[in-house]
């Protein structure tokens, strides 16, 4: 059964903000209890690659299966509620709301974060001590933090996972590579990171989009050495071999 | 540092404090403090009303970016229907069938969904036969109200206003029940038709959930037996209610007067401002339309005469309290406060205003639903992606807000003439309060309900005492809304870049 393996299958999406053409064709396949990610240039689409999957700017042409099941005409909030937990750029956590309130509005069912709050303050700690806390008054790396642990408060099969790394220091993105992939274990991970270094060491797969185009994908240990293609794709600074950590990648 | 921190979060509040503070200490020494006290109780009075149309605008605004300009309709509506039942409801009472028959009727969409969703229309009929079926069901609706006598049912409570005799004695002109019946069946069929054409038949991509389904079908059948209860006591109840305990009816009133307006609202938001969210223009010229068509509804049915509702048995003992604890004895018209004799039913308006607001922080704060209000006002993208339907959010914050400008429209009724123009009136002020406090805060318009109210009053008095025109009163609030936007564009709590 091959198909049983992937949880998540993009076929040729083509996606319209207002009347721009964004995706035009962008394919992925994601298989269960992995780590792939989507890699490219700035503006080449792969956050709205990540929405149109759930269905926050739907796809006009084009299939999304998860799970085997056909995600077309569905509403944002019936995709999610399937199983899929989205971390956007930017870490957009609810400001007004305090860290507790932040994770008790991902529940799907009641006492999600009764039966959860073991495995998240395991994965964060500091979150435990910031319980009551407004998330206005957080740090940008605890609200990055908060933002991937509100992802998991729900049973998702699958989390969509935009820039973690971005602008965090160094020491806390070790900490997020770390937590990304502990809980890689029990679910599905779809990342999209511009830290090529970050990248490279957490994921098995690649995807790499340019222009709105799915236009090469495979496994991540080949594409190491592949400096031809990176360098095609994301740019002249990316430097796998010597690069610091927490340096950034895939800059223009 | 915490000092620091906490002047940073509430400056403007407590700016806002020490103005009137000031103000309060230079007005009651030069005033003297009988009208001081007098002023401000009228103030606050007039702060409370624009606080219960405000809080619904701020909300919807806030989470929605809808602007209502029905909102002052709802308030009026609230009124209509509050002074009805209070005063003769055998207009509520006739109507409330039909009402229920039809939105049982649309309530079934979500039934009919599964069932008509598998059937094979090729897709370019599909949109013609939702048509086709809209315009039938608009023409048995037209066809199930046809001959009912609308004017004569609303003249019942008008007479009796009027007349101020006993209401009982107006023959009260509802329909038999054997030409009555037709009348909801055929507006359950107008609205199921609807609710067919909502489920998109033949199109299979809209998804519906098994136990909304089943949700829905229980919604269903509690309106149904609503219909056939309201069907059989069309006639007996308005003689009950007239008959119980003044107190006791009041309060019906107000929670009848509240349905109406959420009622109401939630039928507004489902079927004119959803499919407009695309366009919000749309929205506010369909919400000012909605504005002019239940005014002139209104002057149909009542014409455009105001009408005065008494005060519940509770405020209307003649004479005056010594104290709060005597009224409470006595439910005396005027009440002692600080050596100023005040109505007594205007101190019931404050409180309500003032339960209003407090009942509105707790839900916010407290709630799921109000969790979920503030994180929409931030970001809704957000939390429809945390797998929470925002669309059913924005019915109910909606209905809630309408349903606050209800509420304080039957309140106000026993105090402000009962009339077509009451809407405009309060959605100006509304509108302006909201401004002053900041789009989106509820606090903010609490706030900005304040400063409008103490400002009217405070103007009211100056004319009076100056013998310049009124108009100035009217205009403060106006200066008010310069000053404070000159100072703060996003409103004094408004959080909007």
């Amino acid at each position: 059964m091959v198909e049983q393996d992937f949880i998540l299958e993009v076929d040729a999406i083509h996606t319209f903000i207002g009347q721009f053409h964004i995706l035009e064709g962008v394919t992925v396949q994601v298989r269960r209890n992995s780590i792939t990610v989507l890699l490219g240039r700035n503006g080449a689409g792969k956050t709205t690659t990540l929405k149109s999957i759930l269905g926050l700017t739907p796809p006009r042409v084009g299939r999304v299966l998860f799970d085997g099941r056909e995600l077309h005409g569905k509403r944002a909030y019936d995709i999610a509620a399937m199983g899929i937990g989205f971390v956007p750029e930017h870490r957009a956590i609810f400001r007004n709301l305090s860290v507790a309130e932040n994770l008790r509005i991902a529940e799907r069912k009641k006492g999600d974060l009764e039966r959860k709050a073991d495995f998240i303050f395991g994965l964060f700690p500091d979150l435990q001590r910031l319980y009551k806390l407004p998330g206005n008054h957080l740090s940008g790396g605890q609200q990055q933090m908060l933002a991937v642990a509100r992802a998991l408060v729900a049973d998702n099969k699958l989390l969509l996972i935009d820039e973690p790394s971005e602008g965090l220091a160094p020491v806390l993105i070790e900490q997020m590579m770390e937590a990304i992939r502990e809980l890689s274990v029990t679910t599905t991970v779809l990342l999209v990171e511009q830290n090529f270094l970050m990248a490279s060491r957490l994921a098995q797969h690649y995807y790499i989009i340019d222009d709105g185009k799915s236009v090469h994908q495979g496994e991540m240990a080949d594409l190491i050495h592949d400096e031809a293609l990176i360098h095609q794709y994301l740019g002249a600074s990316v430097r796998v071999d010597t690069g610091a950590p927490g340096g950034r990648g895939g800059g223009r | 540092m915490k000092i620091k921190a906490f002047w940073r979060e509430n400056n403007t509040l407590l700016v806002v404090a020490l103005i009137l503070l000031v103000l309060s200490v230079f007005g009651s020494s030069s005033m003297g403090l009988e009208p001081f006290v007098r002023t401000t109780l009228s103030g606050f009075t007039l702060s409370a009303l624009y606080f219960m149309v405000a809080a619904g605008l701020t909300l919807v605004f806030g989470l929605m970016d809808v602007l209502n300009f029905s909102q002052g309709s709802m308030l009026m509506i609230g009124a209509y229907a509050g002074w009805q039942f209070y005063t003769n409801p055998t207009f509520l009472f006739g109507l409330a069938p039909l009402a229920f028959a039809l939105m049982a009727g649309l309530a079934m969409m979500a039934v009919l969904h599964p069932v008509v969703s598998n059937w094979r229309i090729p897709e370019q009929w599909q949109s013609r036969l939702r048509a086709l079926i809209i315009v039938i069901a608009v023409v048995i609706g037209v066809l199930a109200v046809v001959g009912l006598d609308f004017r004569g049912l609303a003249s019942t409570a008008m007479v009796a206003t009027m007349v101020a005799g006993n209401p009982l004695a107006e023959a009260t002109p509802q329909e038999p029940l054997a030409s009555f019946w037709i009348r909801p069946v055929l507006l359950l069929l107008s609205g199921a038709l609807i609710a067919l054409a909502q489920a998109r038949p033949g199109d299979p991509t809209v998804v519906v959930h098994k136990d909304q389904t089943r949700r829905s079908g229980m919604v269903v059948a509690g309106l149904l037996l609503l219909v056939v209860v309201a069907t059989l006591v069309r006639e007996s109840g308005p003689l009950a209610v007239l008959t119980m305990n003044g107190n006791l009816r009041f309060v019906l009133a107000l929670i009848v007067g509240a349905l109406v307006g959420a009622g109401l609202g939630a039928v507004i938001e489902t079927t004119l401002i959803s499919p407009l969210y695309v366009r919000p223009l749309y929205q506010v010229i369909i919400t000012m339309g909605l504005a002019f068509v239940i005014s002139e509804l209104i002057q149909l049915l009542w014409d455009p005469l105001p009408y005065a509702m008494s005060r519940p048995p509770a405020f209307s003992q003649p004479g005056k309290a010594e104290n709060i604890w005597a009224f409470f004895r006595g439910g005396n018209t005027t009440v002692d406060i600080l050596g100023v004799t005040f109505p007594s039913y205007r101190l019931f308006i404050i409180v309500l205003g003032v339960l209003m607001f407090l009942g509105l922080t707790l839900v916010l704060k407290y709630t799921r639903l109000g969790m979920i209000i503030r994180a929409g006002v931030q970001d809704r993208e957000m939390v429809e992606a945390l797998g929470i339907n925002v669309k059913r959010v924005f019915t109910l914050v909606f209905a809630l807000g309408t349903g606050l400008a209800a509420l304080g429209g039957i309140g106000a009724a026993p105090f402000v003439p009962v009339e077509p123009v009451m809407g405009d009136r309060y959605l100006m002020q509304g509108f302006i309060t909201v401004v002053i406090g900041g789009m989106g805060s509820t606090t903010g318009a609490a706030v900005g309900a304040l400063l409008l109210g103490l400002a009217r009053a405070f103007g009211d008095y100056l004319a009076l005492k100056f013998s310049l025109s009124p108009a100035i009163s009217e205009a403060s609030t106006v200066i008010i809304m310069a000053i404070v936007l000159l100072a703060r564009p996003a409103g004094l709590l408004g959080r909007r870049e």
